[in-house]
């Protein structure tokens, strides 16, 4: 028998957005964390020159 | 007159430095010799078996699994392995990013002998090998059939491959014409080979889409062939991580020690590939798993093992090759591959094996002459690898 | 020629042209397919199905008089085509004949890349020896796990019923269907065999459940199923769904064109982006401004 039930629009939607929006933030995050090897933040000017023989 | 004395010439040349290169060089008994040629031998006998008396007299597959191990792993996990030629081929002749170039050859090699050796290992799970041809001569074509597409992707992915590889043959062989014209191949060759293997590496997890019923919804999905694909990207590149550890041990009279700054570099640049791509993974999974709303798969034995898979093995990897690229340190670099490859066996296992007809009360799981017929066709693999890179100039420029 | 006359002939031009089509053309094909209709109420567990198909299409006979088969489930073999199983329920026995469903869109022939699983214009599903490969992508793919593996055969067949397509072709009927003495099953079109299901769940509305199993499940089977308990309750699968199962691949299959023609020219783009060769600043960095100056 097929009864009408209400969706709970939070969570078939709302859930999957707020996971992307989060994945989002997380994800430019991870990419700045990658980029830095060197301890001193996210800033690159340093690593200029660091060819070693 | 004159251009047929040359040519001959050089077909007499040619043919004297490959007879000459034929003879085996090094000792006999190393280590893995010892190992892989009773293995290898072994596994010739179980073949002669299964050919005279049946598949069912070496494997264990049943009709309740009608794959096993030599299609579970050697051809579904073995080609998500051999993602990395792809990869690299995408980012030195499509991007140009130079940095990697001197990994290009050793990738393709590798690559090329993956899918020869498990279409081999294709084959030898057909129950009717000599059929094969079928598919490719016209003689019916399946085109509603995804498996017919993986075929022929298969194939037509490994002339790429070839091609690919083939001015390495030919420098080696010193025929700097035929090398110049090969090379001018490469770009056309790399940028079929990539759309090819996005399409295979998906094909393969098609495949799996029509046996919905038959496995764990925690790891069916519509989404099943794109999984399949992003995973291949970062299995690719923890194998060419692995792969290079070894060869740098194994193989260091050839490569020398003088690129080791530069070799570190390449190997943090395919850390940080592989933890992005990794994270983008475990991602698509989650948000998979928000949308088929499994939270309540998660109660039992599959529950967990999903966690472990899911968890254990691409969340955890990920972090640590995040971690070993920011302080790079290559060793926790070396023990993510690792466990990143093993979450691929285990998802590829997963879906075509373990958790196919996971409800079926008498399990499958590989005899011991399937382990000894995979050994065989990894230990061959790699001998005809080493045959040719302490030959062809694959590590060295000659 | 003047407007009137133009319009006229072309008038009467274009009124013979379909009726002169379809007179050379010949009778359009009205081919339904075929199936059968078991009625489980009526199945008394005799197996003279069985031993039948094993007969005609040179399989192995069983004995039913010793062989006490019926006290354990079996599954159809690389032996037999078919089976007959037998099941307690609260109405009692019930006896089930299991087979190839021969669906409308069978998966096992949209699996098989050599057409070896094919599904003939009449509607029975059929294995031809001479194109398969044994790769047993039909077996991962079928939804009633029917097809079986010869694994101890250097030359293995694919085992399935194939509703006698040779009998059919000779105008009999399937060997199964000839032998059966209590009338359990039936072979028609599938539309005849839905009316004939319709009108005993509607004249018996107490004996049966009312489905016939087959009529959606796996986008329509050629078998269909009558039964007088649940149909779980007697080995069926409930949750495989109405979709054809071909569908499921449907999305994969459309979208490797699309990868074909797009890929390779976004991936020439971006080699044609990244192209140094022309490269104007010798600077090795970005160019600052008041450069040119």
């Amino acid at each position: 028998m097929e009864f009408y039930t209400y969706l709970n629009i939070f969570e078939t939607k709302g859930l999957e957005y707020l996971l992307l929006l989060s994945f989002l933030v997380l994800f430019i995050l991870l990419v700045r964390y990658l980029s830095a090897p060197e301890k001193g933040g996210p800033g690159a000017e340093e690593k200029v020159s660091t060819k070693t023989s | 007159m004159n251009r047929t004395a040359v040519l001959s010439s050089e077909f007499v040349r040619l043919g004297r430095f490959f007879l000459e290169e034929l003879k085996p060089r090094g000792r006999w008994l190393t280590p893995f010799n010892v190992i892989s040629i009773p293995t290898i031998i072994v596994g010739l006998i179980i073949l002669y078996f299964r050919f005279v008396y049946g598949i069912g007299s070496v494997t264990n597959l049943s009709q309740d699994f009608p794959w096993g191990l030599w299609i579970g792993f050697d051809v579904v996990t073995g080609v998500a392995f051999a993602g990395g030629s792809y990869v690299i081929t995408f980012v030195v002749y499509v991007m140009r990013i130079d940095k990697y170039h001197s990994i290009v050859r050793v990738t393709v090699l590798n690559g090329l002998l993956a899918y020869i050796f498990y279409a081999g290992a294709l084959v030898l799970d057909l129950g009717r090998p000599w059929h094969i041809i079928n598919p490719i001569i016209g003689n019916s074509f399946g085109y509603n059939s995804v498996l017919f597409l993986v075929s022929w992707h298969f194939l037509l992915y490994m002339i790429a491959m070839a091609v690919e590889f083939s001015p390495v043959v030919a420098e080696w062989a010193q025929l700097e014409k035929v090398r110049k014209f090969l090379a001018g191949l490469t770009l056309g060759a790399v940028i079929f080979g990539i759309t090819l293997s996005i399409l295979h590496q998906s094909g393969l997890g098609a495949l799996f889409l029509m046996a919905k019923p038959k496995i764990h919804p925690l790891w069916y999905s519509e989404f099943i062939p794109i999984m399949f694909f992003v995973s291949s990207i970062y299995a690719g590149l923890s194998m060419i991580i692995f792969e290079g550890t070894i060869s740098h041990s194994v193989f260091k009279d050839l490569i020398g020690g003088r690129d080791h700054h530069q070799y570190e570099e390449i190997v943090l640049g395919l850390g940080k590939g592989a933890a992005i791509t990794m994270f983008v993974y475990y991602f698509f999974q989650a948000l998979i798993f928000i949308h088929e709303e499994r939270w309540q798969l998660i109660t039992d034995f599959w529950g967990y093992w999903y966690l472990v898979e899911v968890i254990g093995f691409v969340l955890i990897p990920c972090f640590m090759f995040a971690y070993a690229v920011r302080n790079r340190n290559l060793g926790v670099i070396k023990v993510a591959s690792v466990m990143a490859l093993l979450g691929i066996v285990l998802n590829r296992l997963n879906v075509s094996v373990i958790a196919f007809r996971w409800y079926a009360t008498n399990k499958y799981y590989p005899s011991w002459e399937e382990f000894v017929v995979t050994l065989m066709v990894v230990f061959t693999e790699i001998w005809v690898f080493r045959w040719i890179v302490t030959r062809m100039p694959v590590f060295r420029k000659s | 020629m003047d407007r009137r006359l133009f319009l006229k002939t072309a008038a009467t031009g274009g009124a013979v042209l379909p009726t002169g089509s379809s007179a050379a053309g010949g009778k359009k094909e009205n081919q339904e397919f075929v199936g059968v209709l078991v009625d489980t109420t009526r199945c008394i567990g005799c197996r003279s199905c069985e031993v039948a198909c094993s007969v005609a299409n040179g399989n192995f006979v069983p004995d039913p008089k010793s062989d006490n088969a019926l006290e354990k489930i079996r599954d159809t073999s690389d032996k037999q085509w078919t089976v007959v199983n037998r099941f307690d329920t609260r109405k009692g026995e019930v006896f089930v004949k299991r087979q190839c469903m021969h669906c409308w869109q069978p998966a096992c022939v949209a699996a098989c890349l050599v057409n070896a699983m094919y599904k003939t214009k009449e509607g029975p599903v059929t294995w031809d020896g001479d194109k398969c490969m044994g790769c047993r992508f039909c077996m991962v793919s079928c939804p009633f796990d029917i097809p079986k593996a010869e694994y101890h055969s250097w030359n293995p067949r694919i085992m399935k019923c194939n509703m006698c397509y040779e009998r059919l072709r000779q105008g009999k009927k399937p060997a199964c269907v000839e032998a059966c003495p209590t009338d359990t099953l039936m072979f028609g079109s599938k539309r005849e065999l839905m009316e004939v299901a319709r009108h005993r769940v509607y004249s018996h509305p107490d004996k049966y459940v009312h489905q016939i199993y087959g009529e959606h499940e796996a986008g329509g089977t050629g078998w269909l199923y009558l039964s007088a308990v649940p149909f779980d309750q007697i080995g069926f699968r409930t949750d495989l769904g109405t979709t054809p199962y071909p569908e499921y691949t449907k999305q994969f299959l459309v979208s490797v064109p699309l990868v074909l023609f797009s890929v390779p020219a976004l991936l020439l783009g971006l080699s044609e982006l990244t192209d140094r060769k022309n490269e104007v600043h010798a600077h090795d960095g970005w160019t600052r401004p008041g450069d040119d100056k």
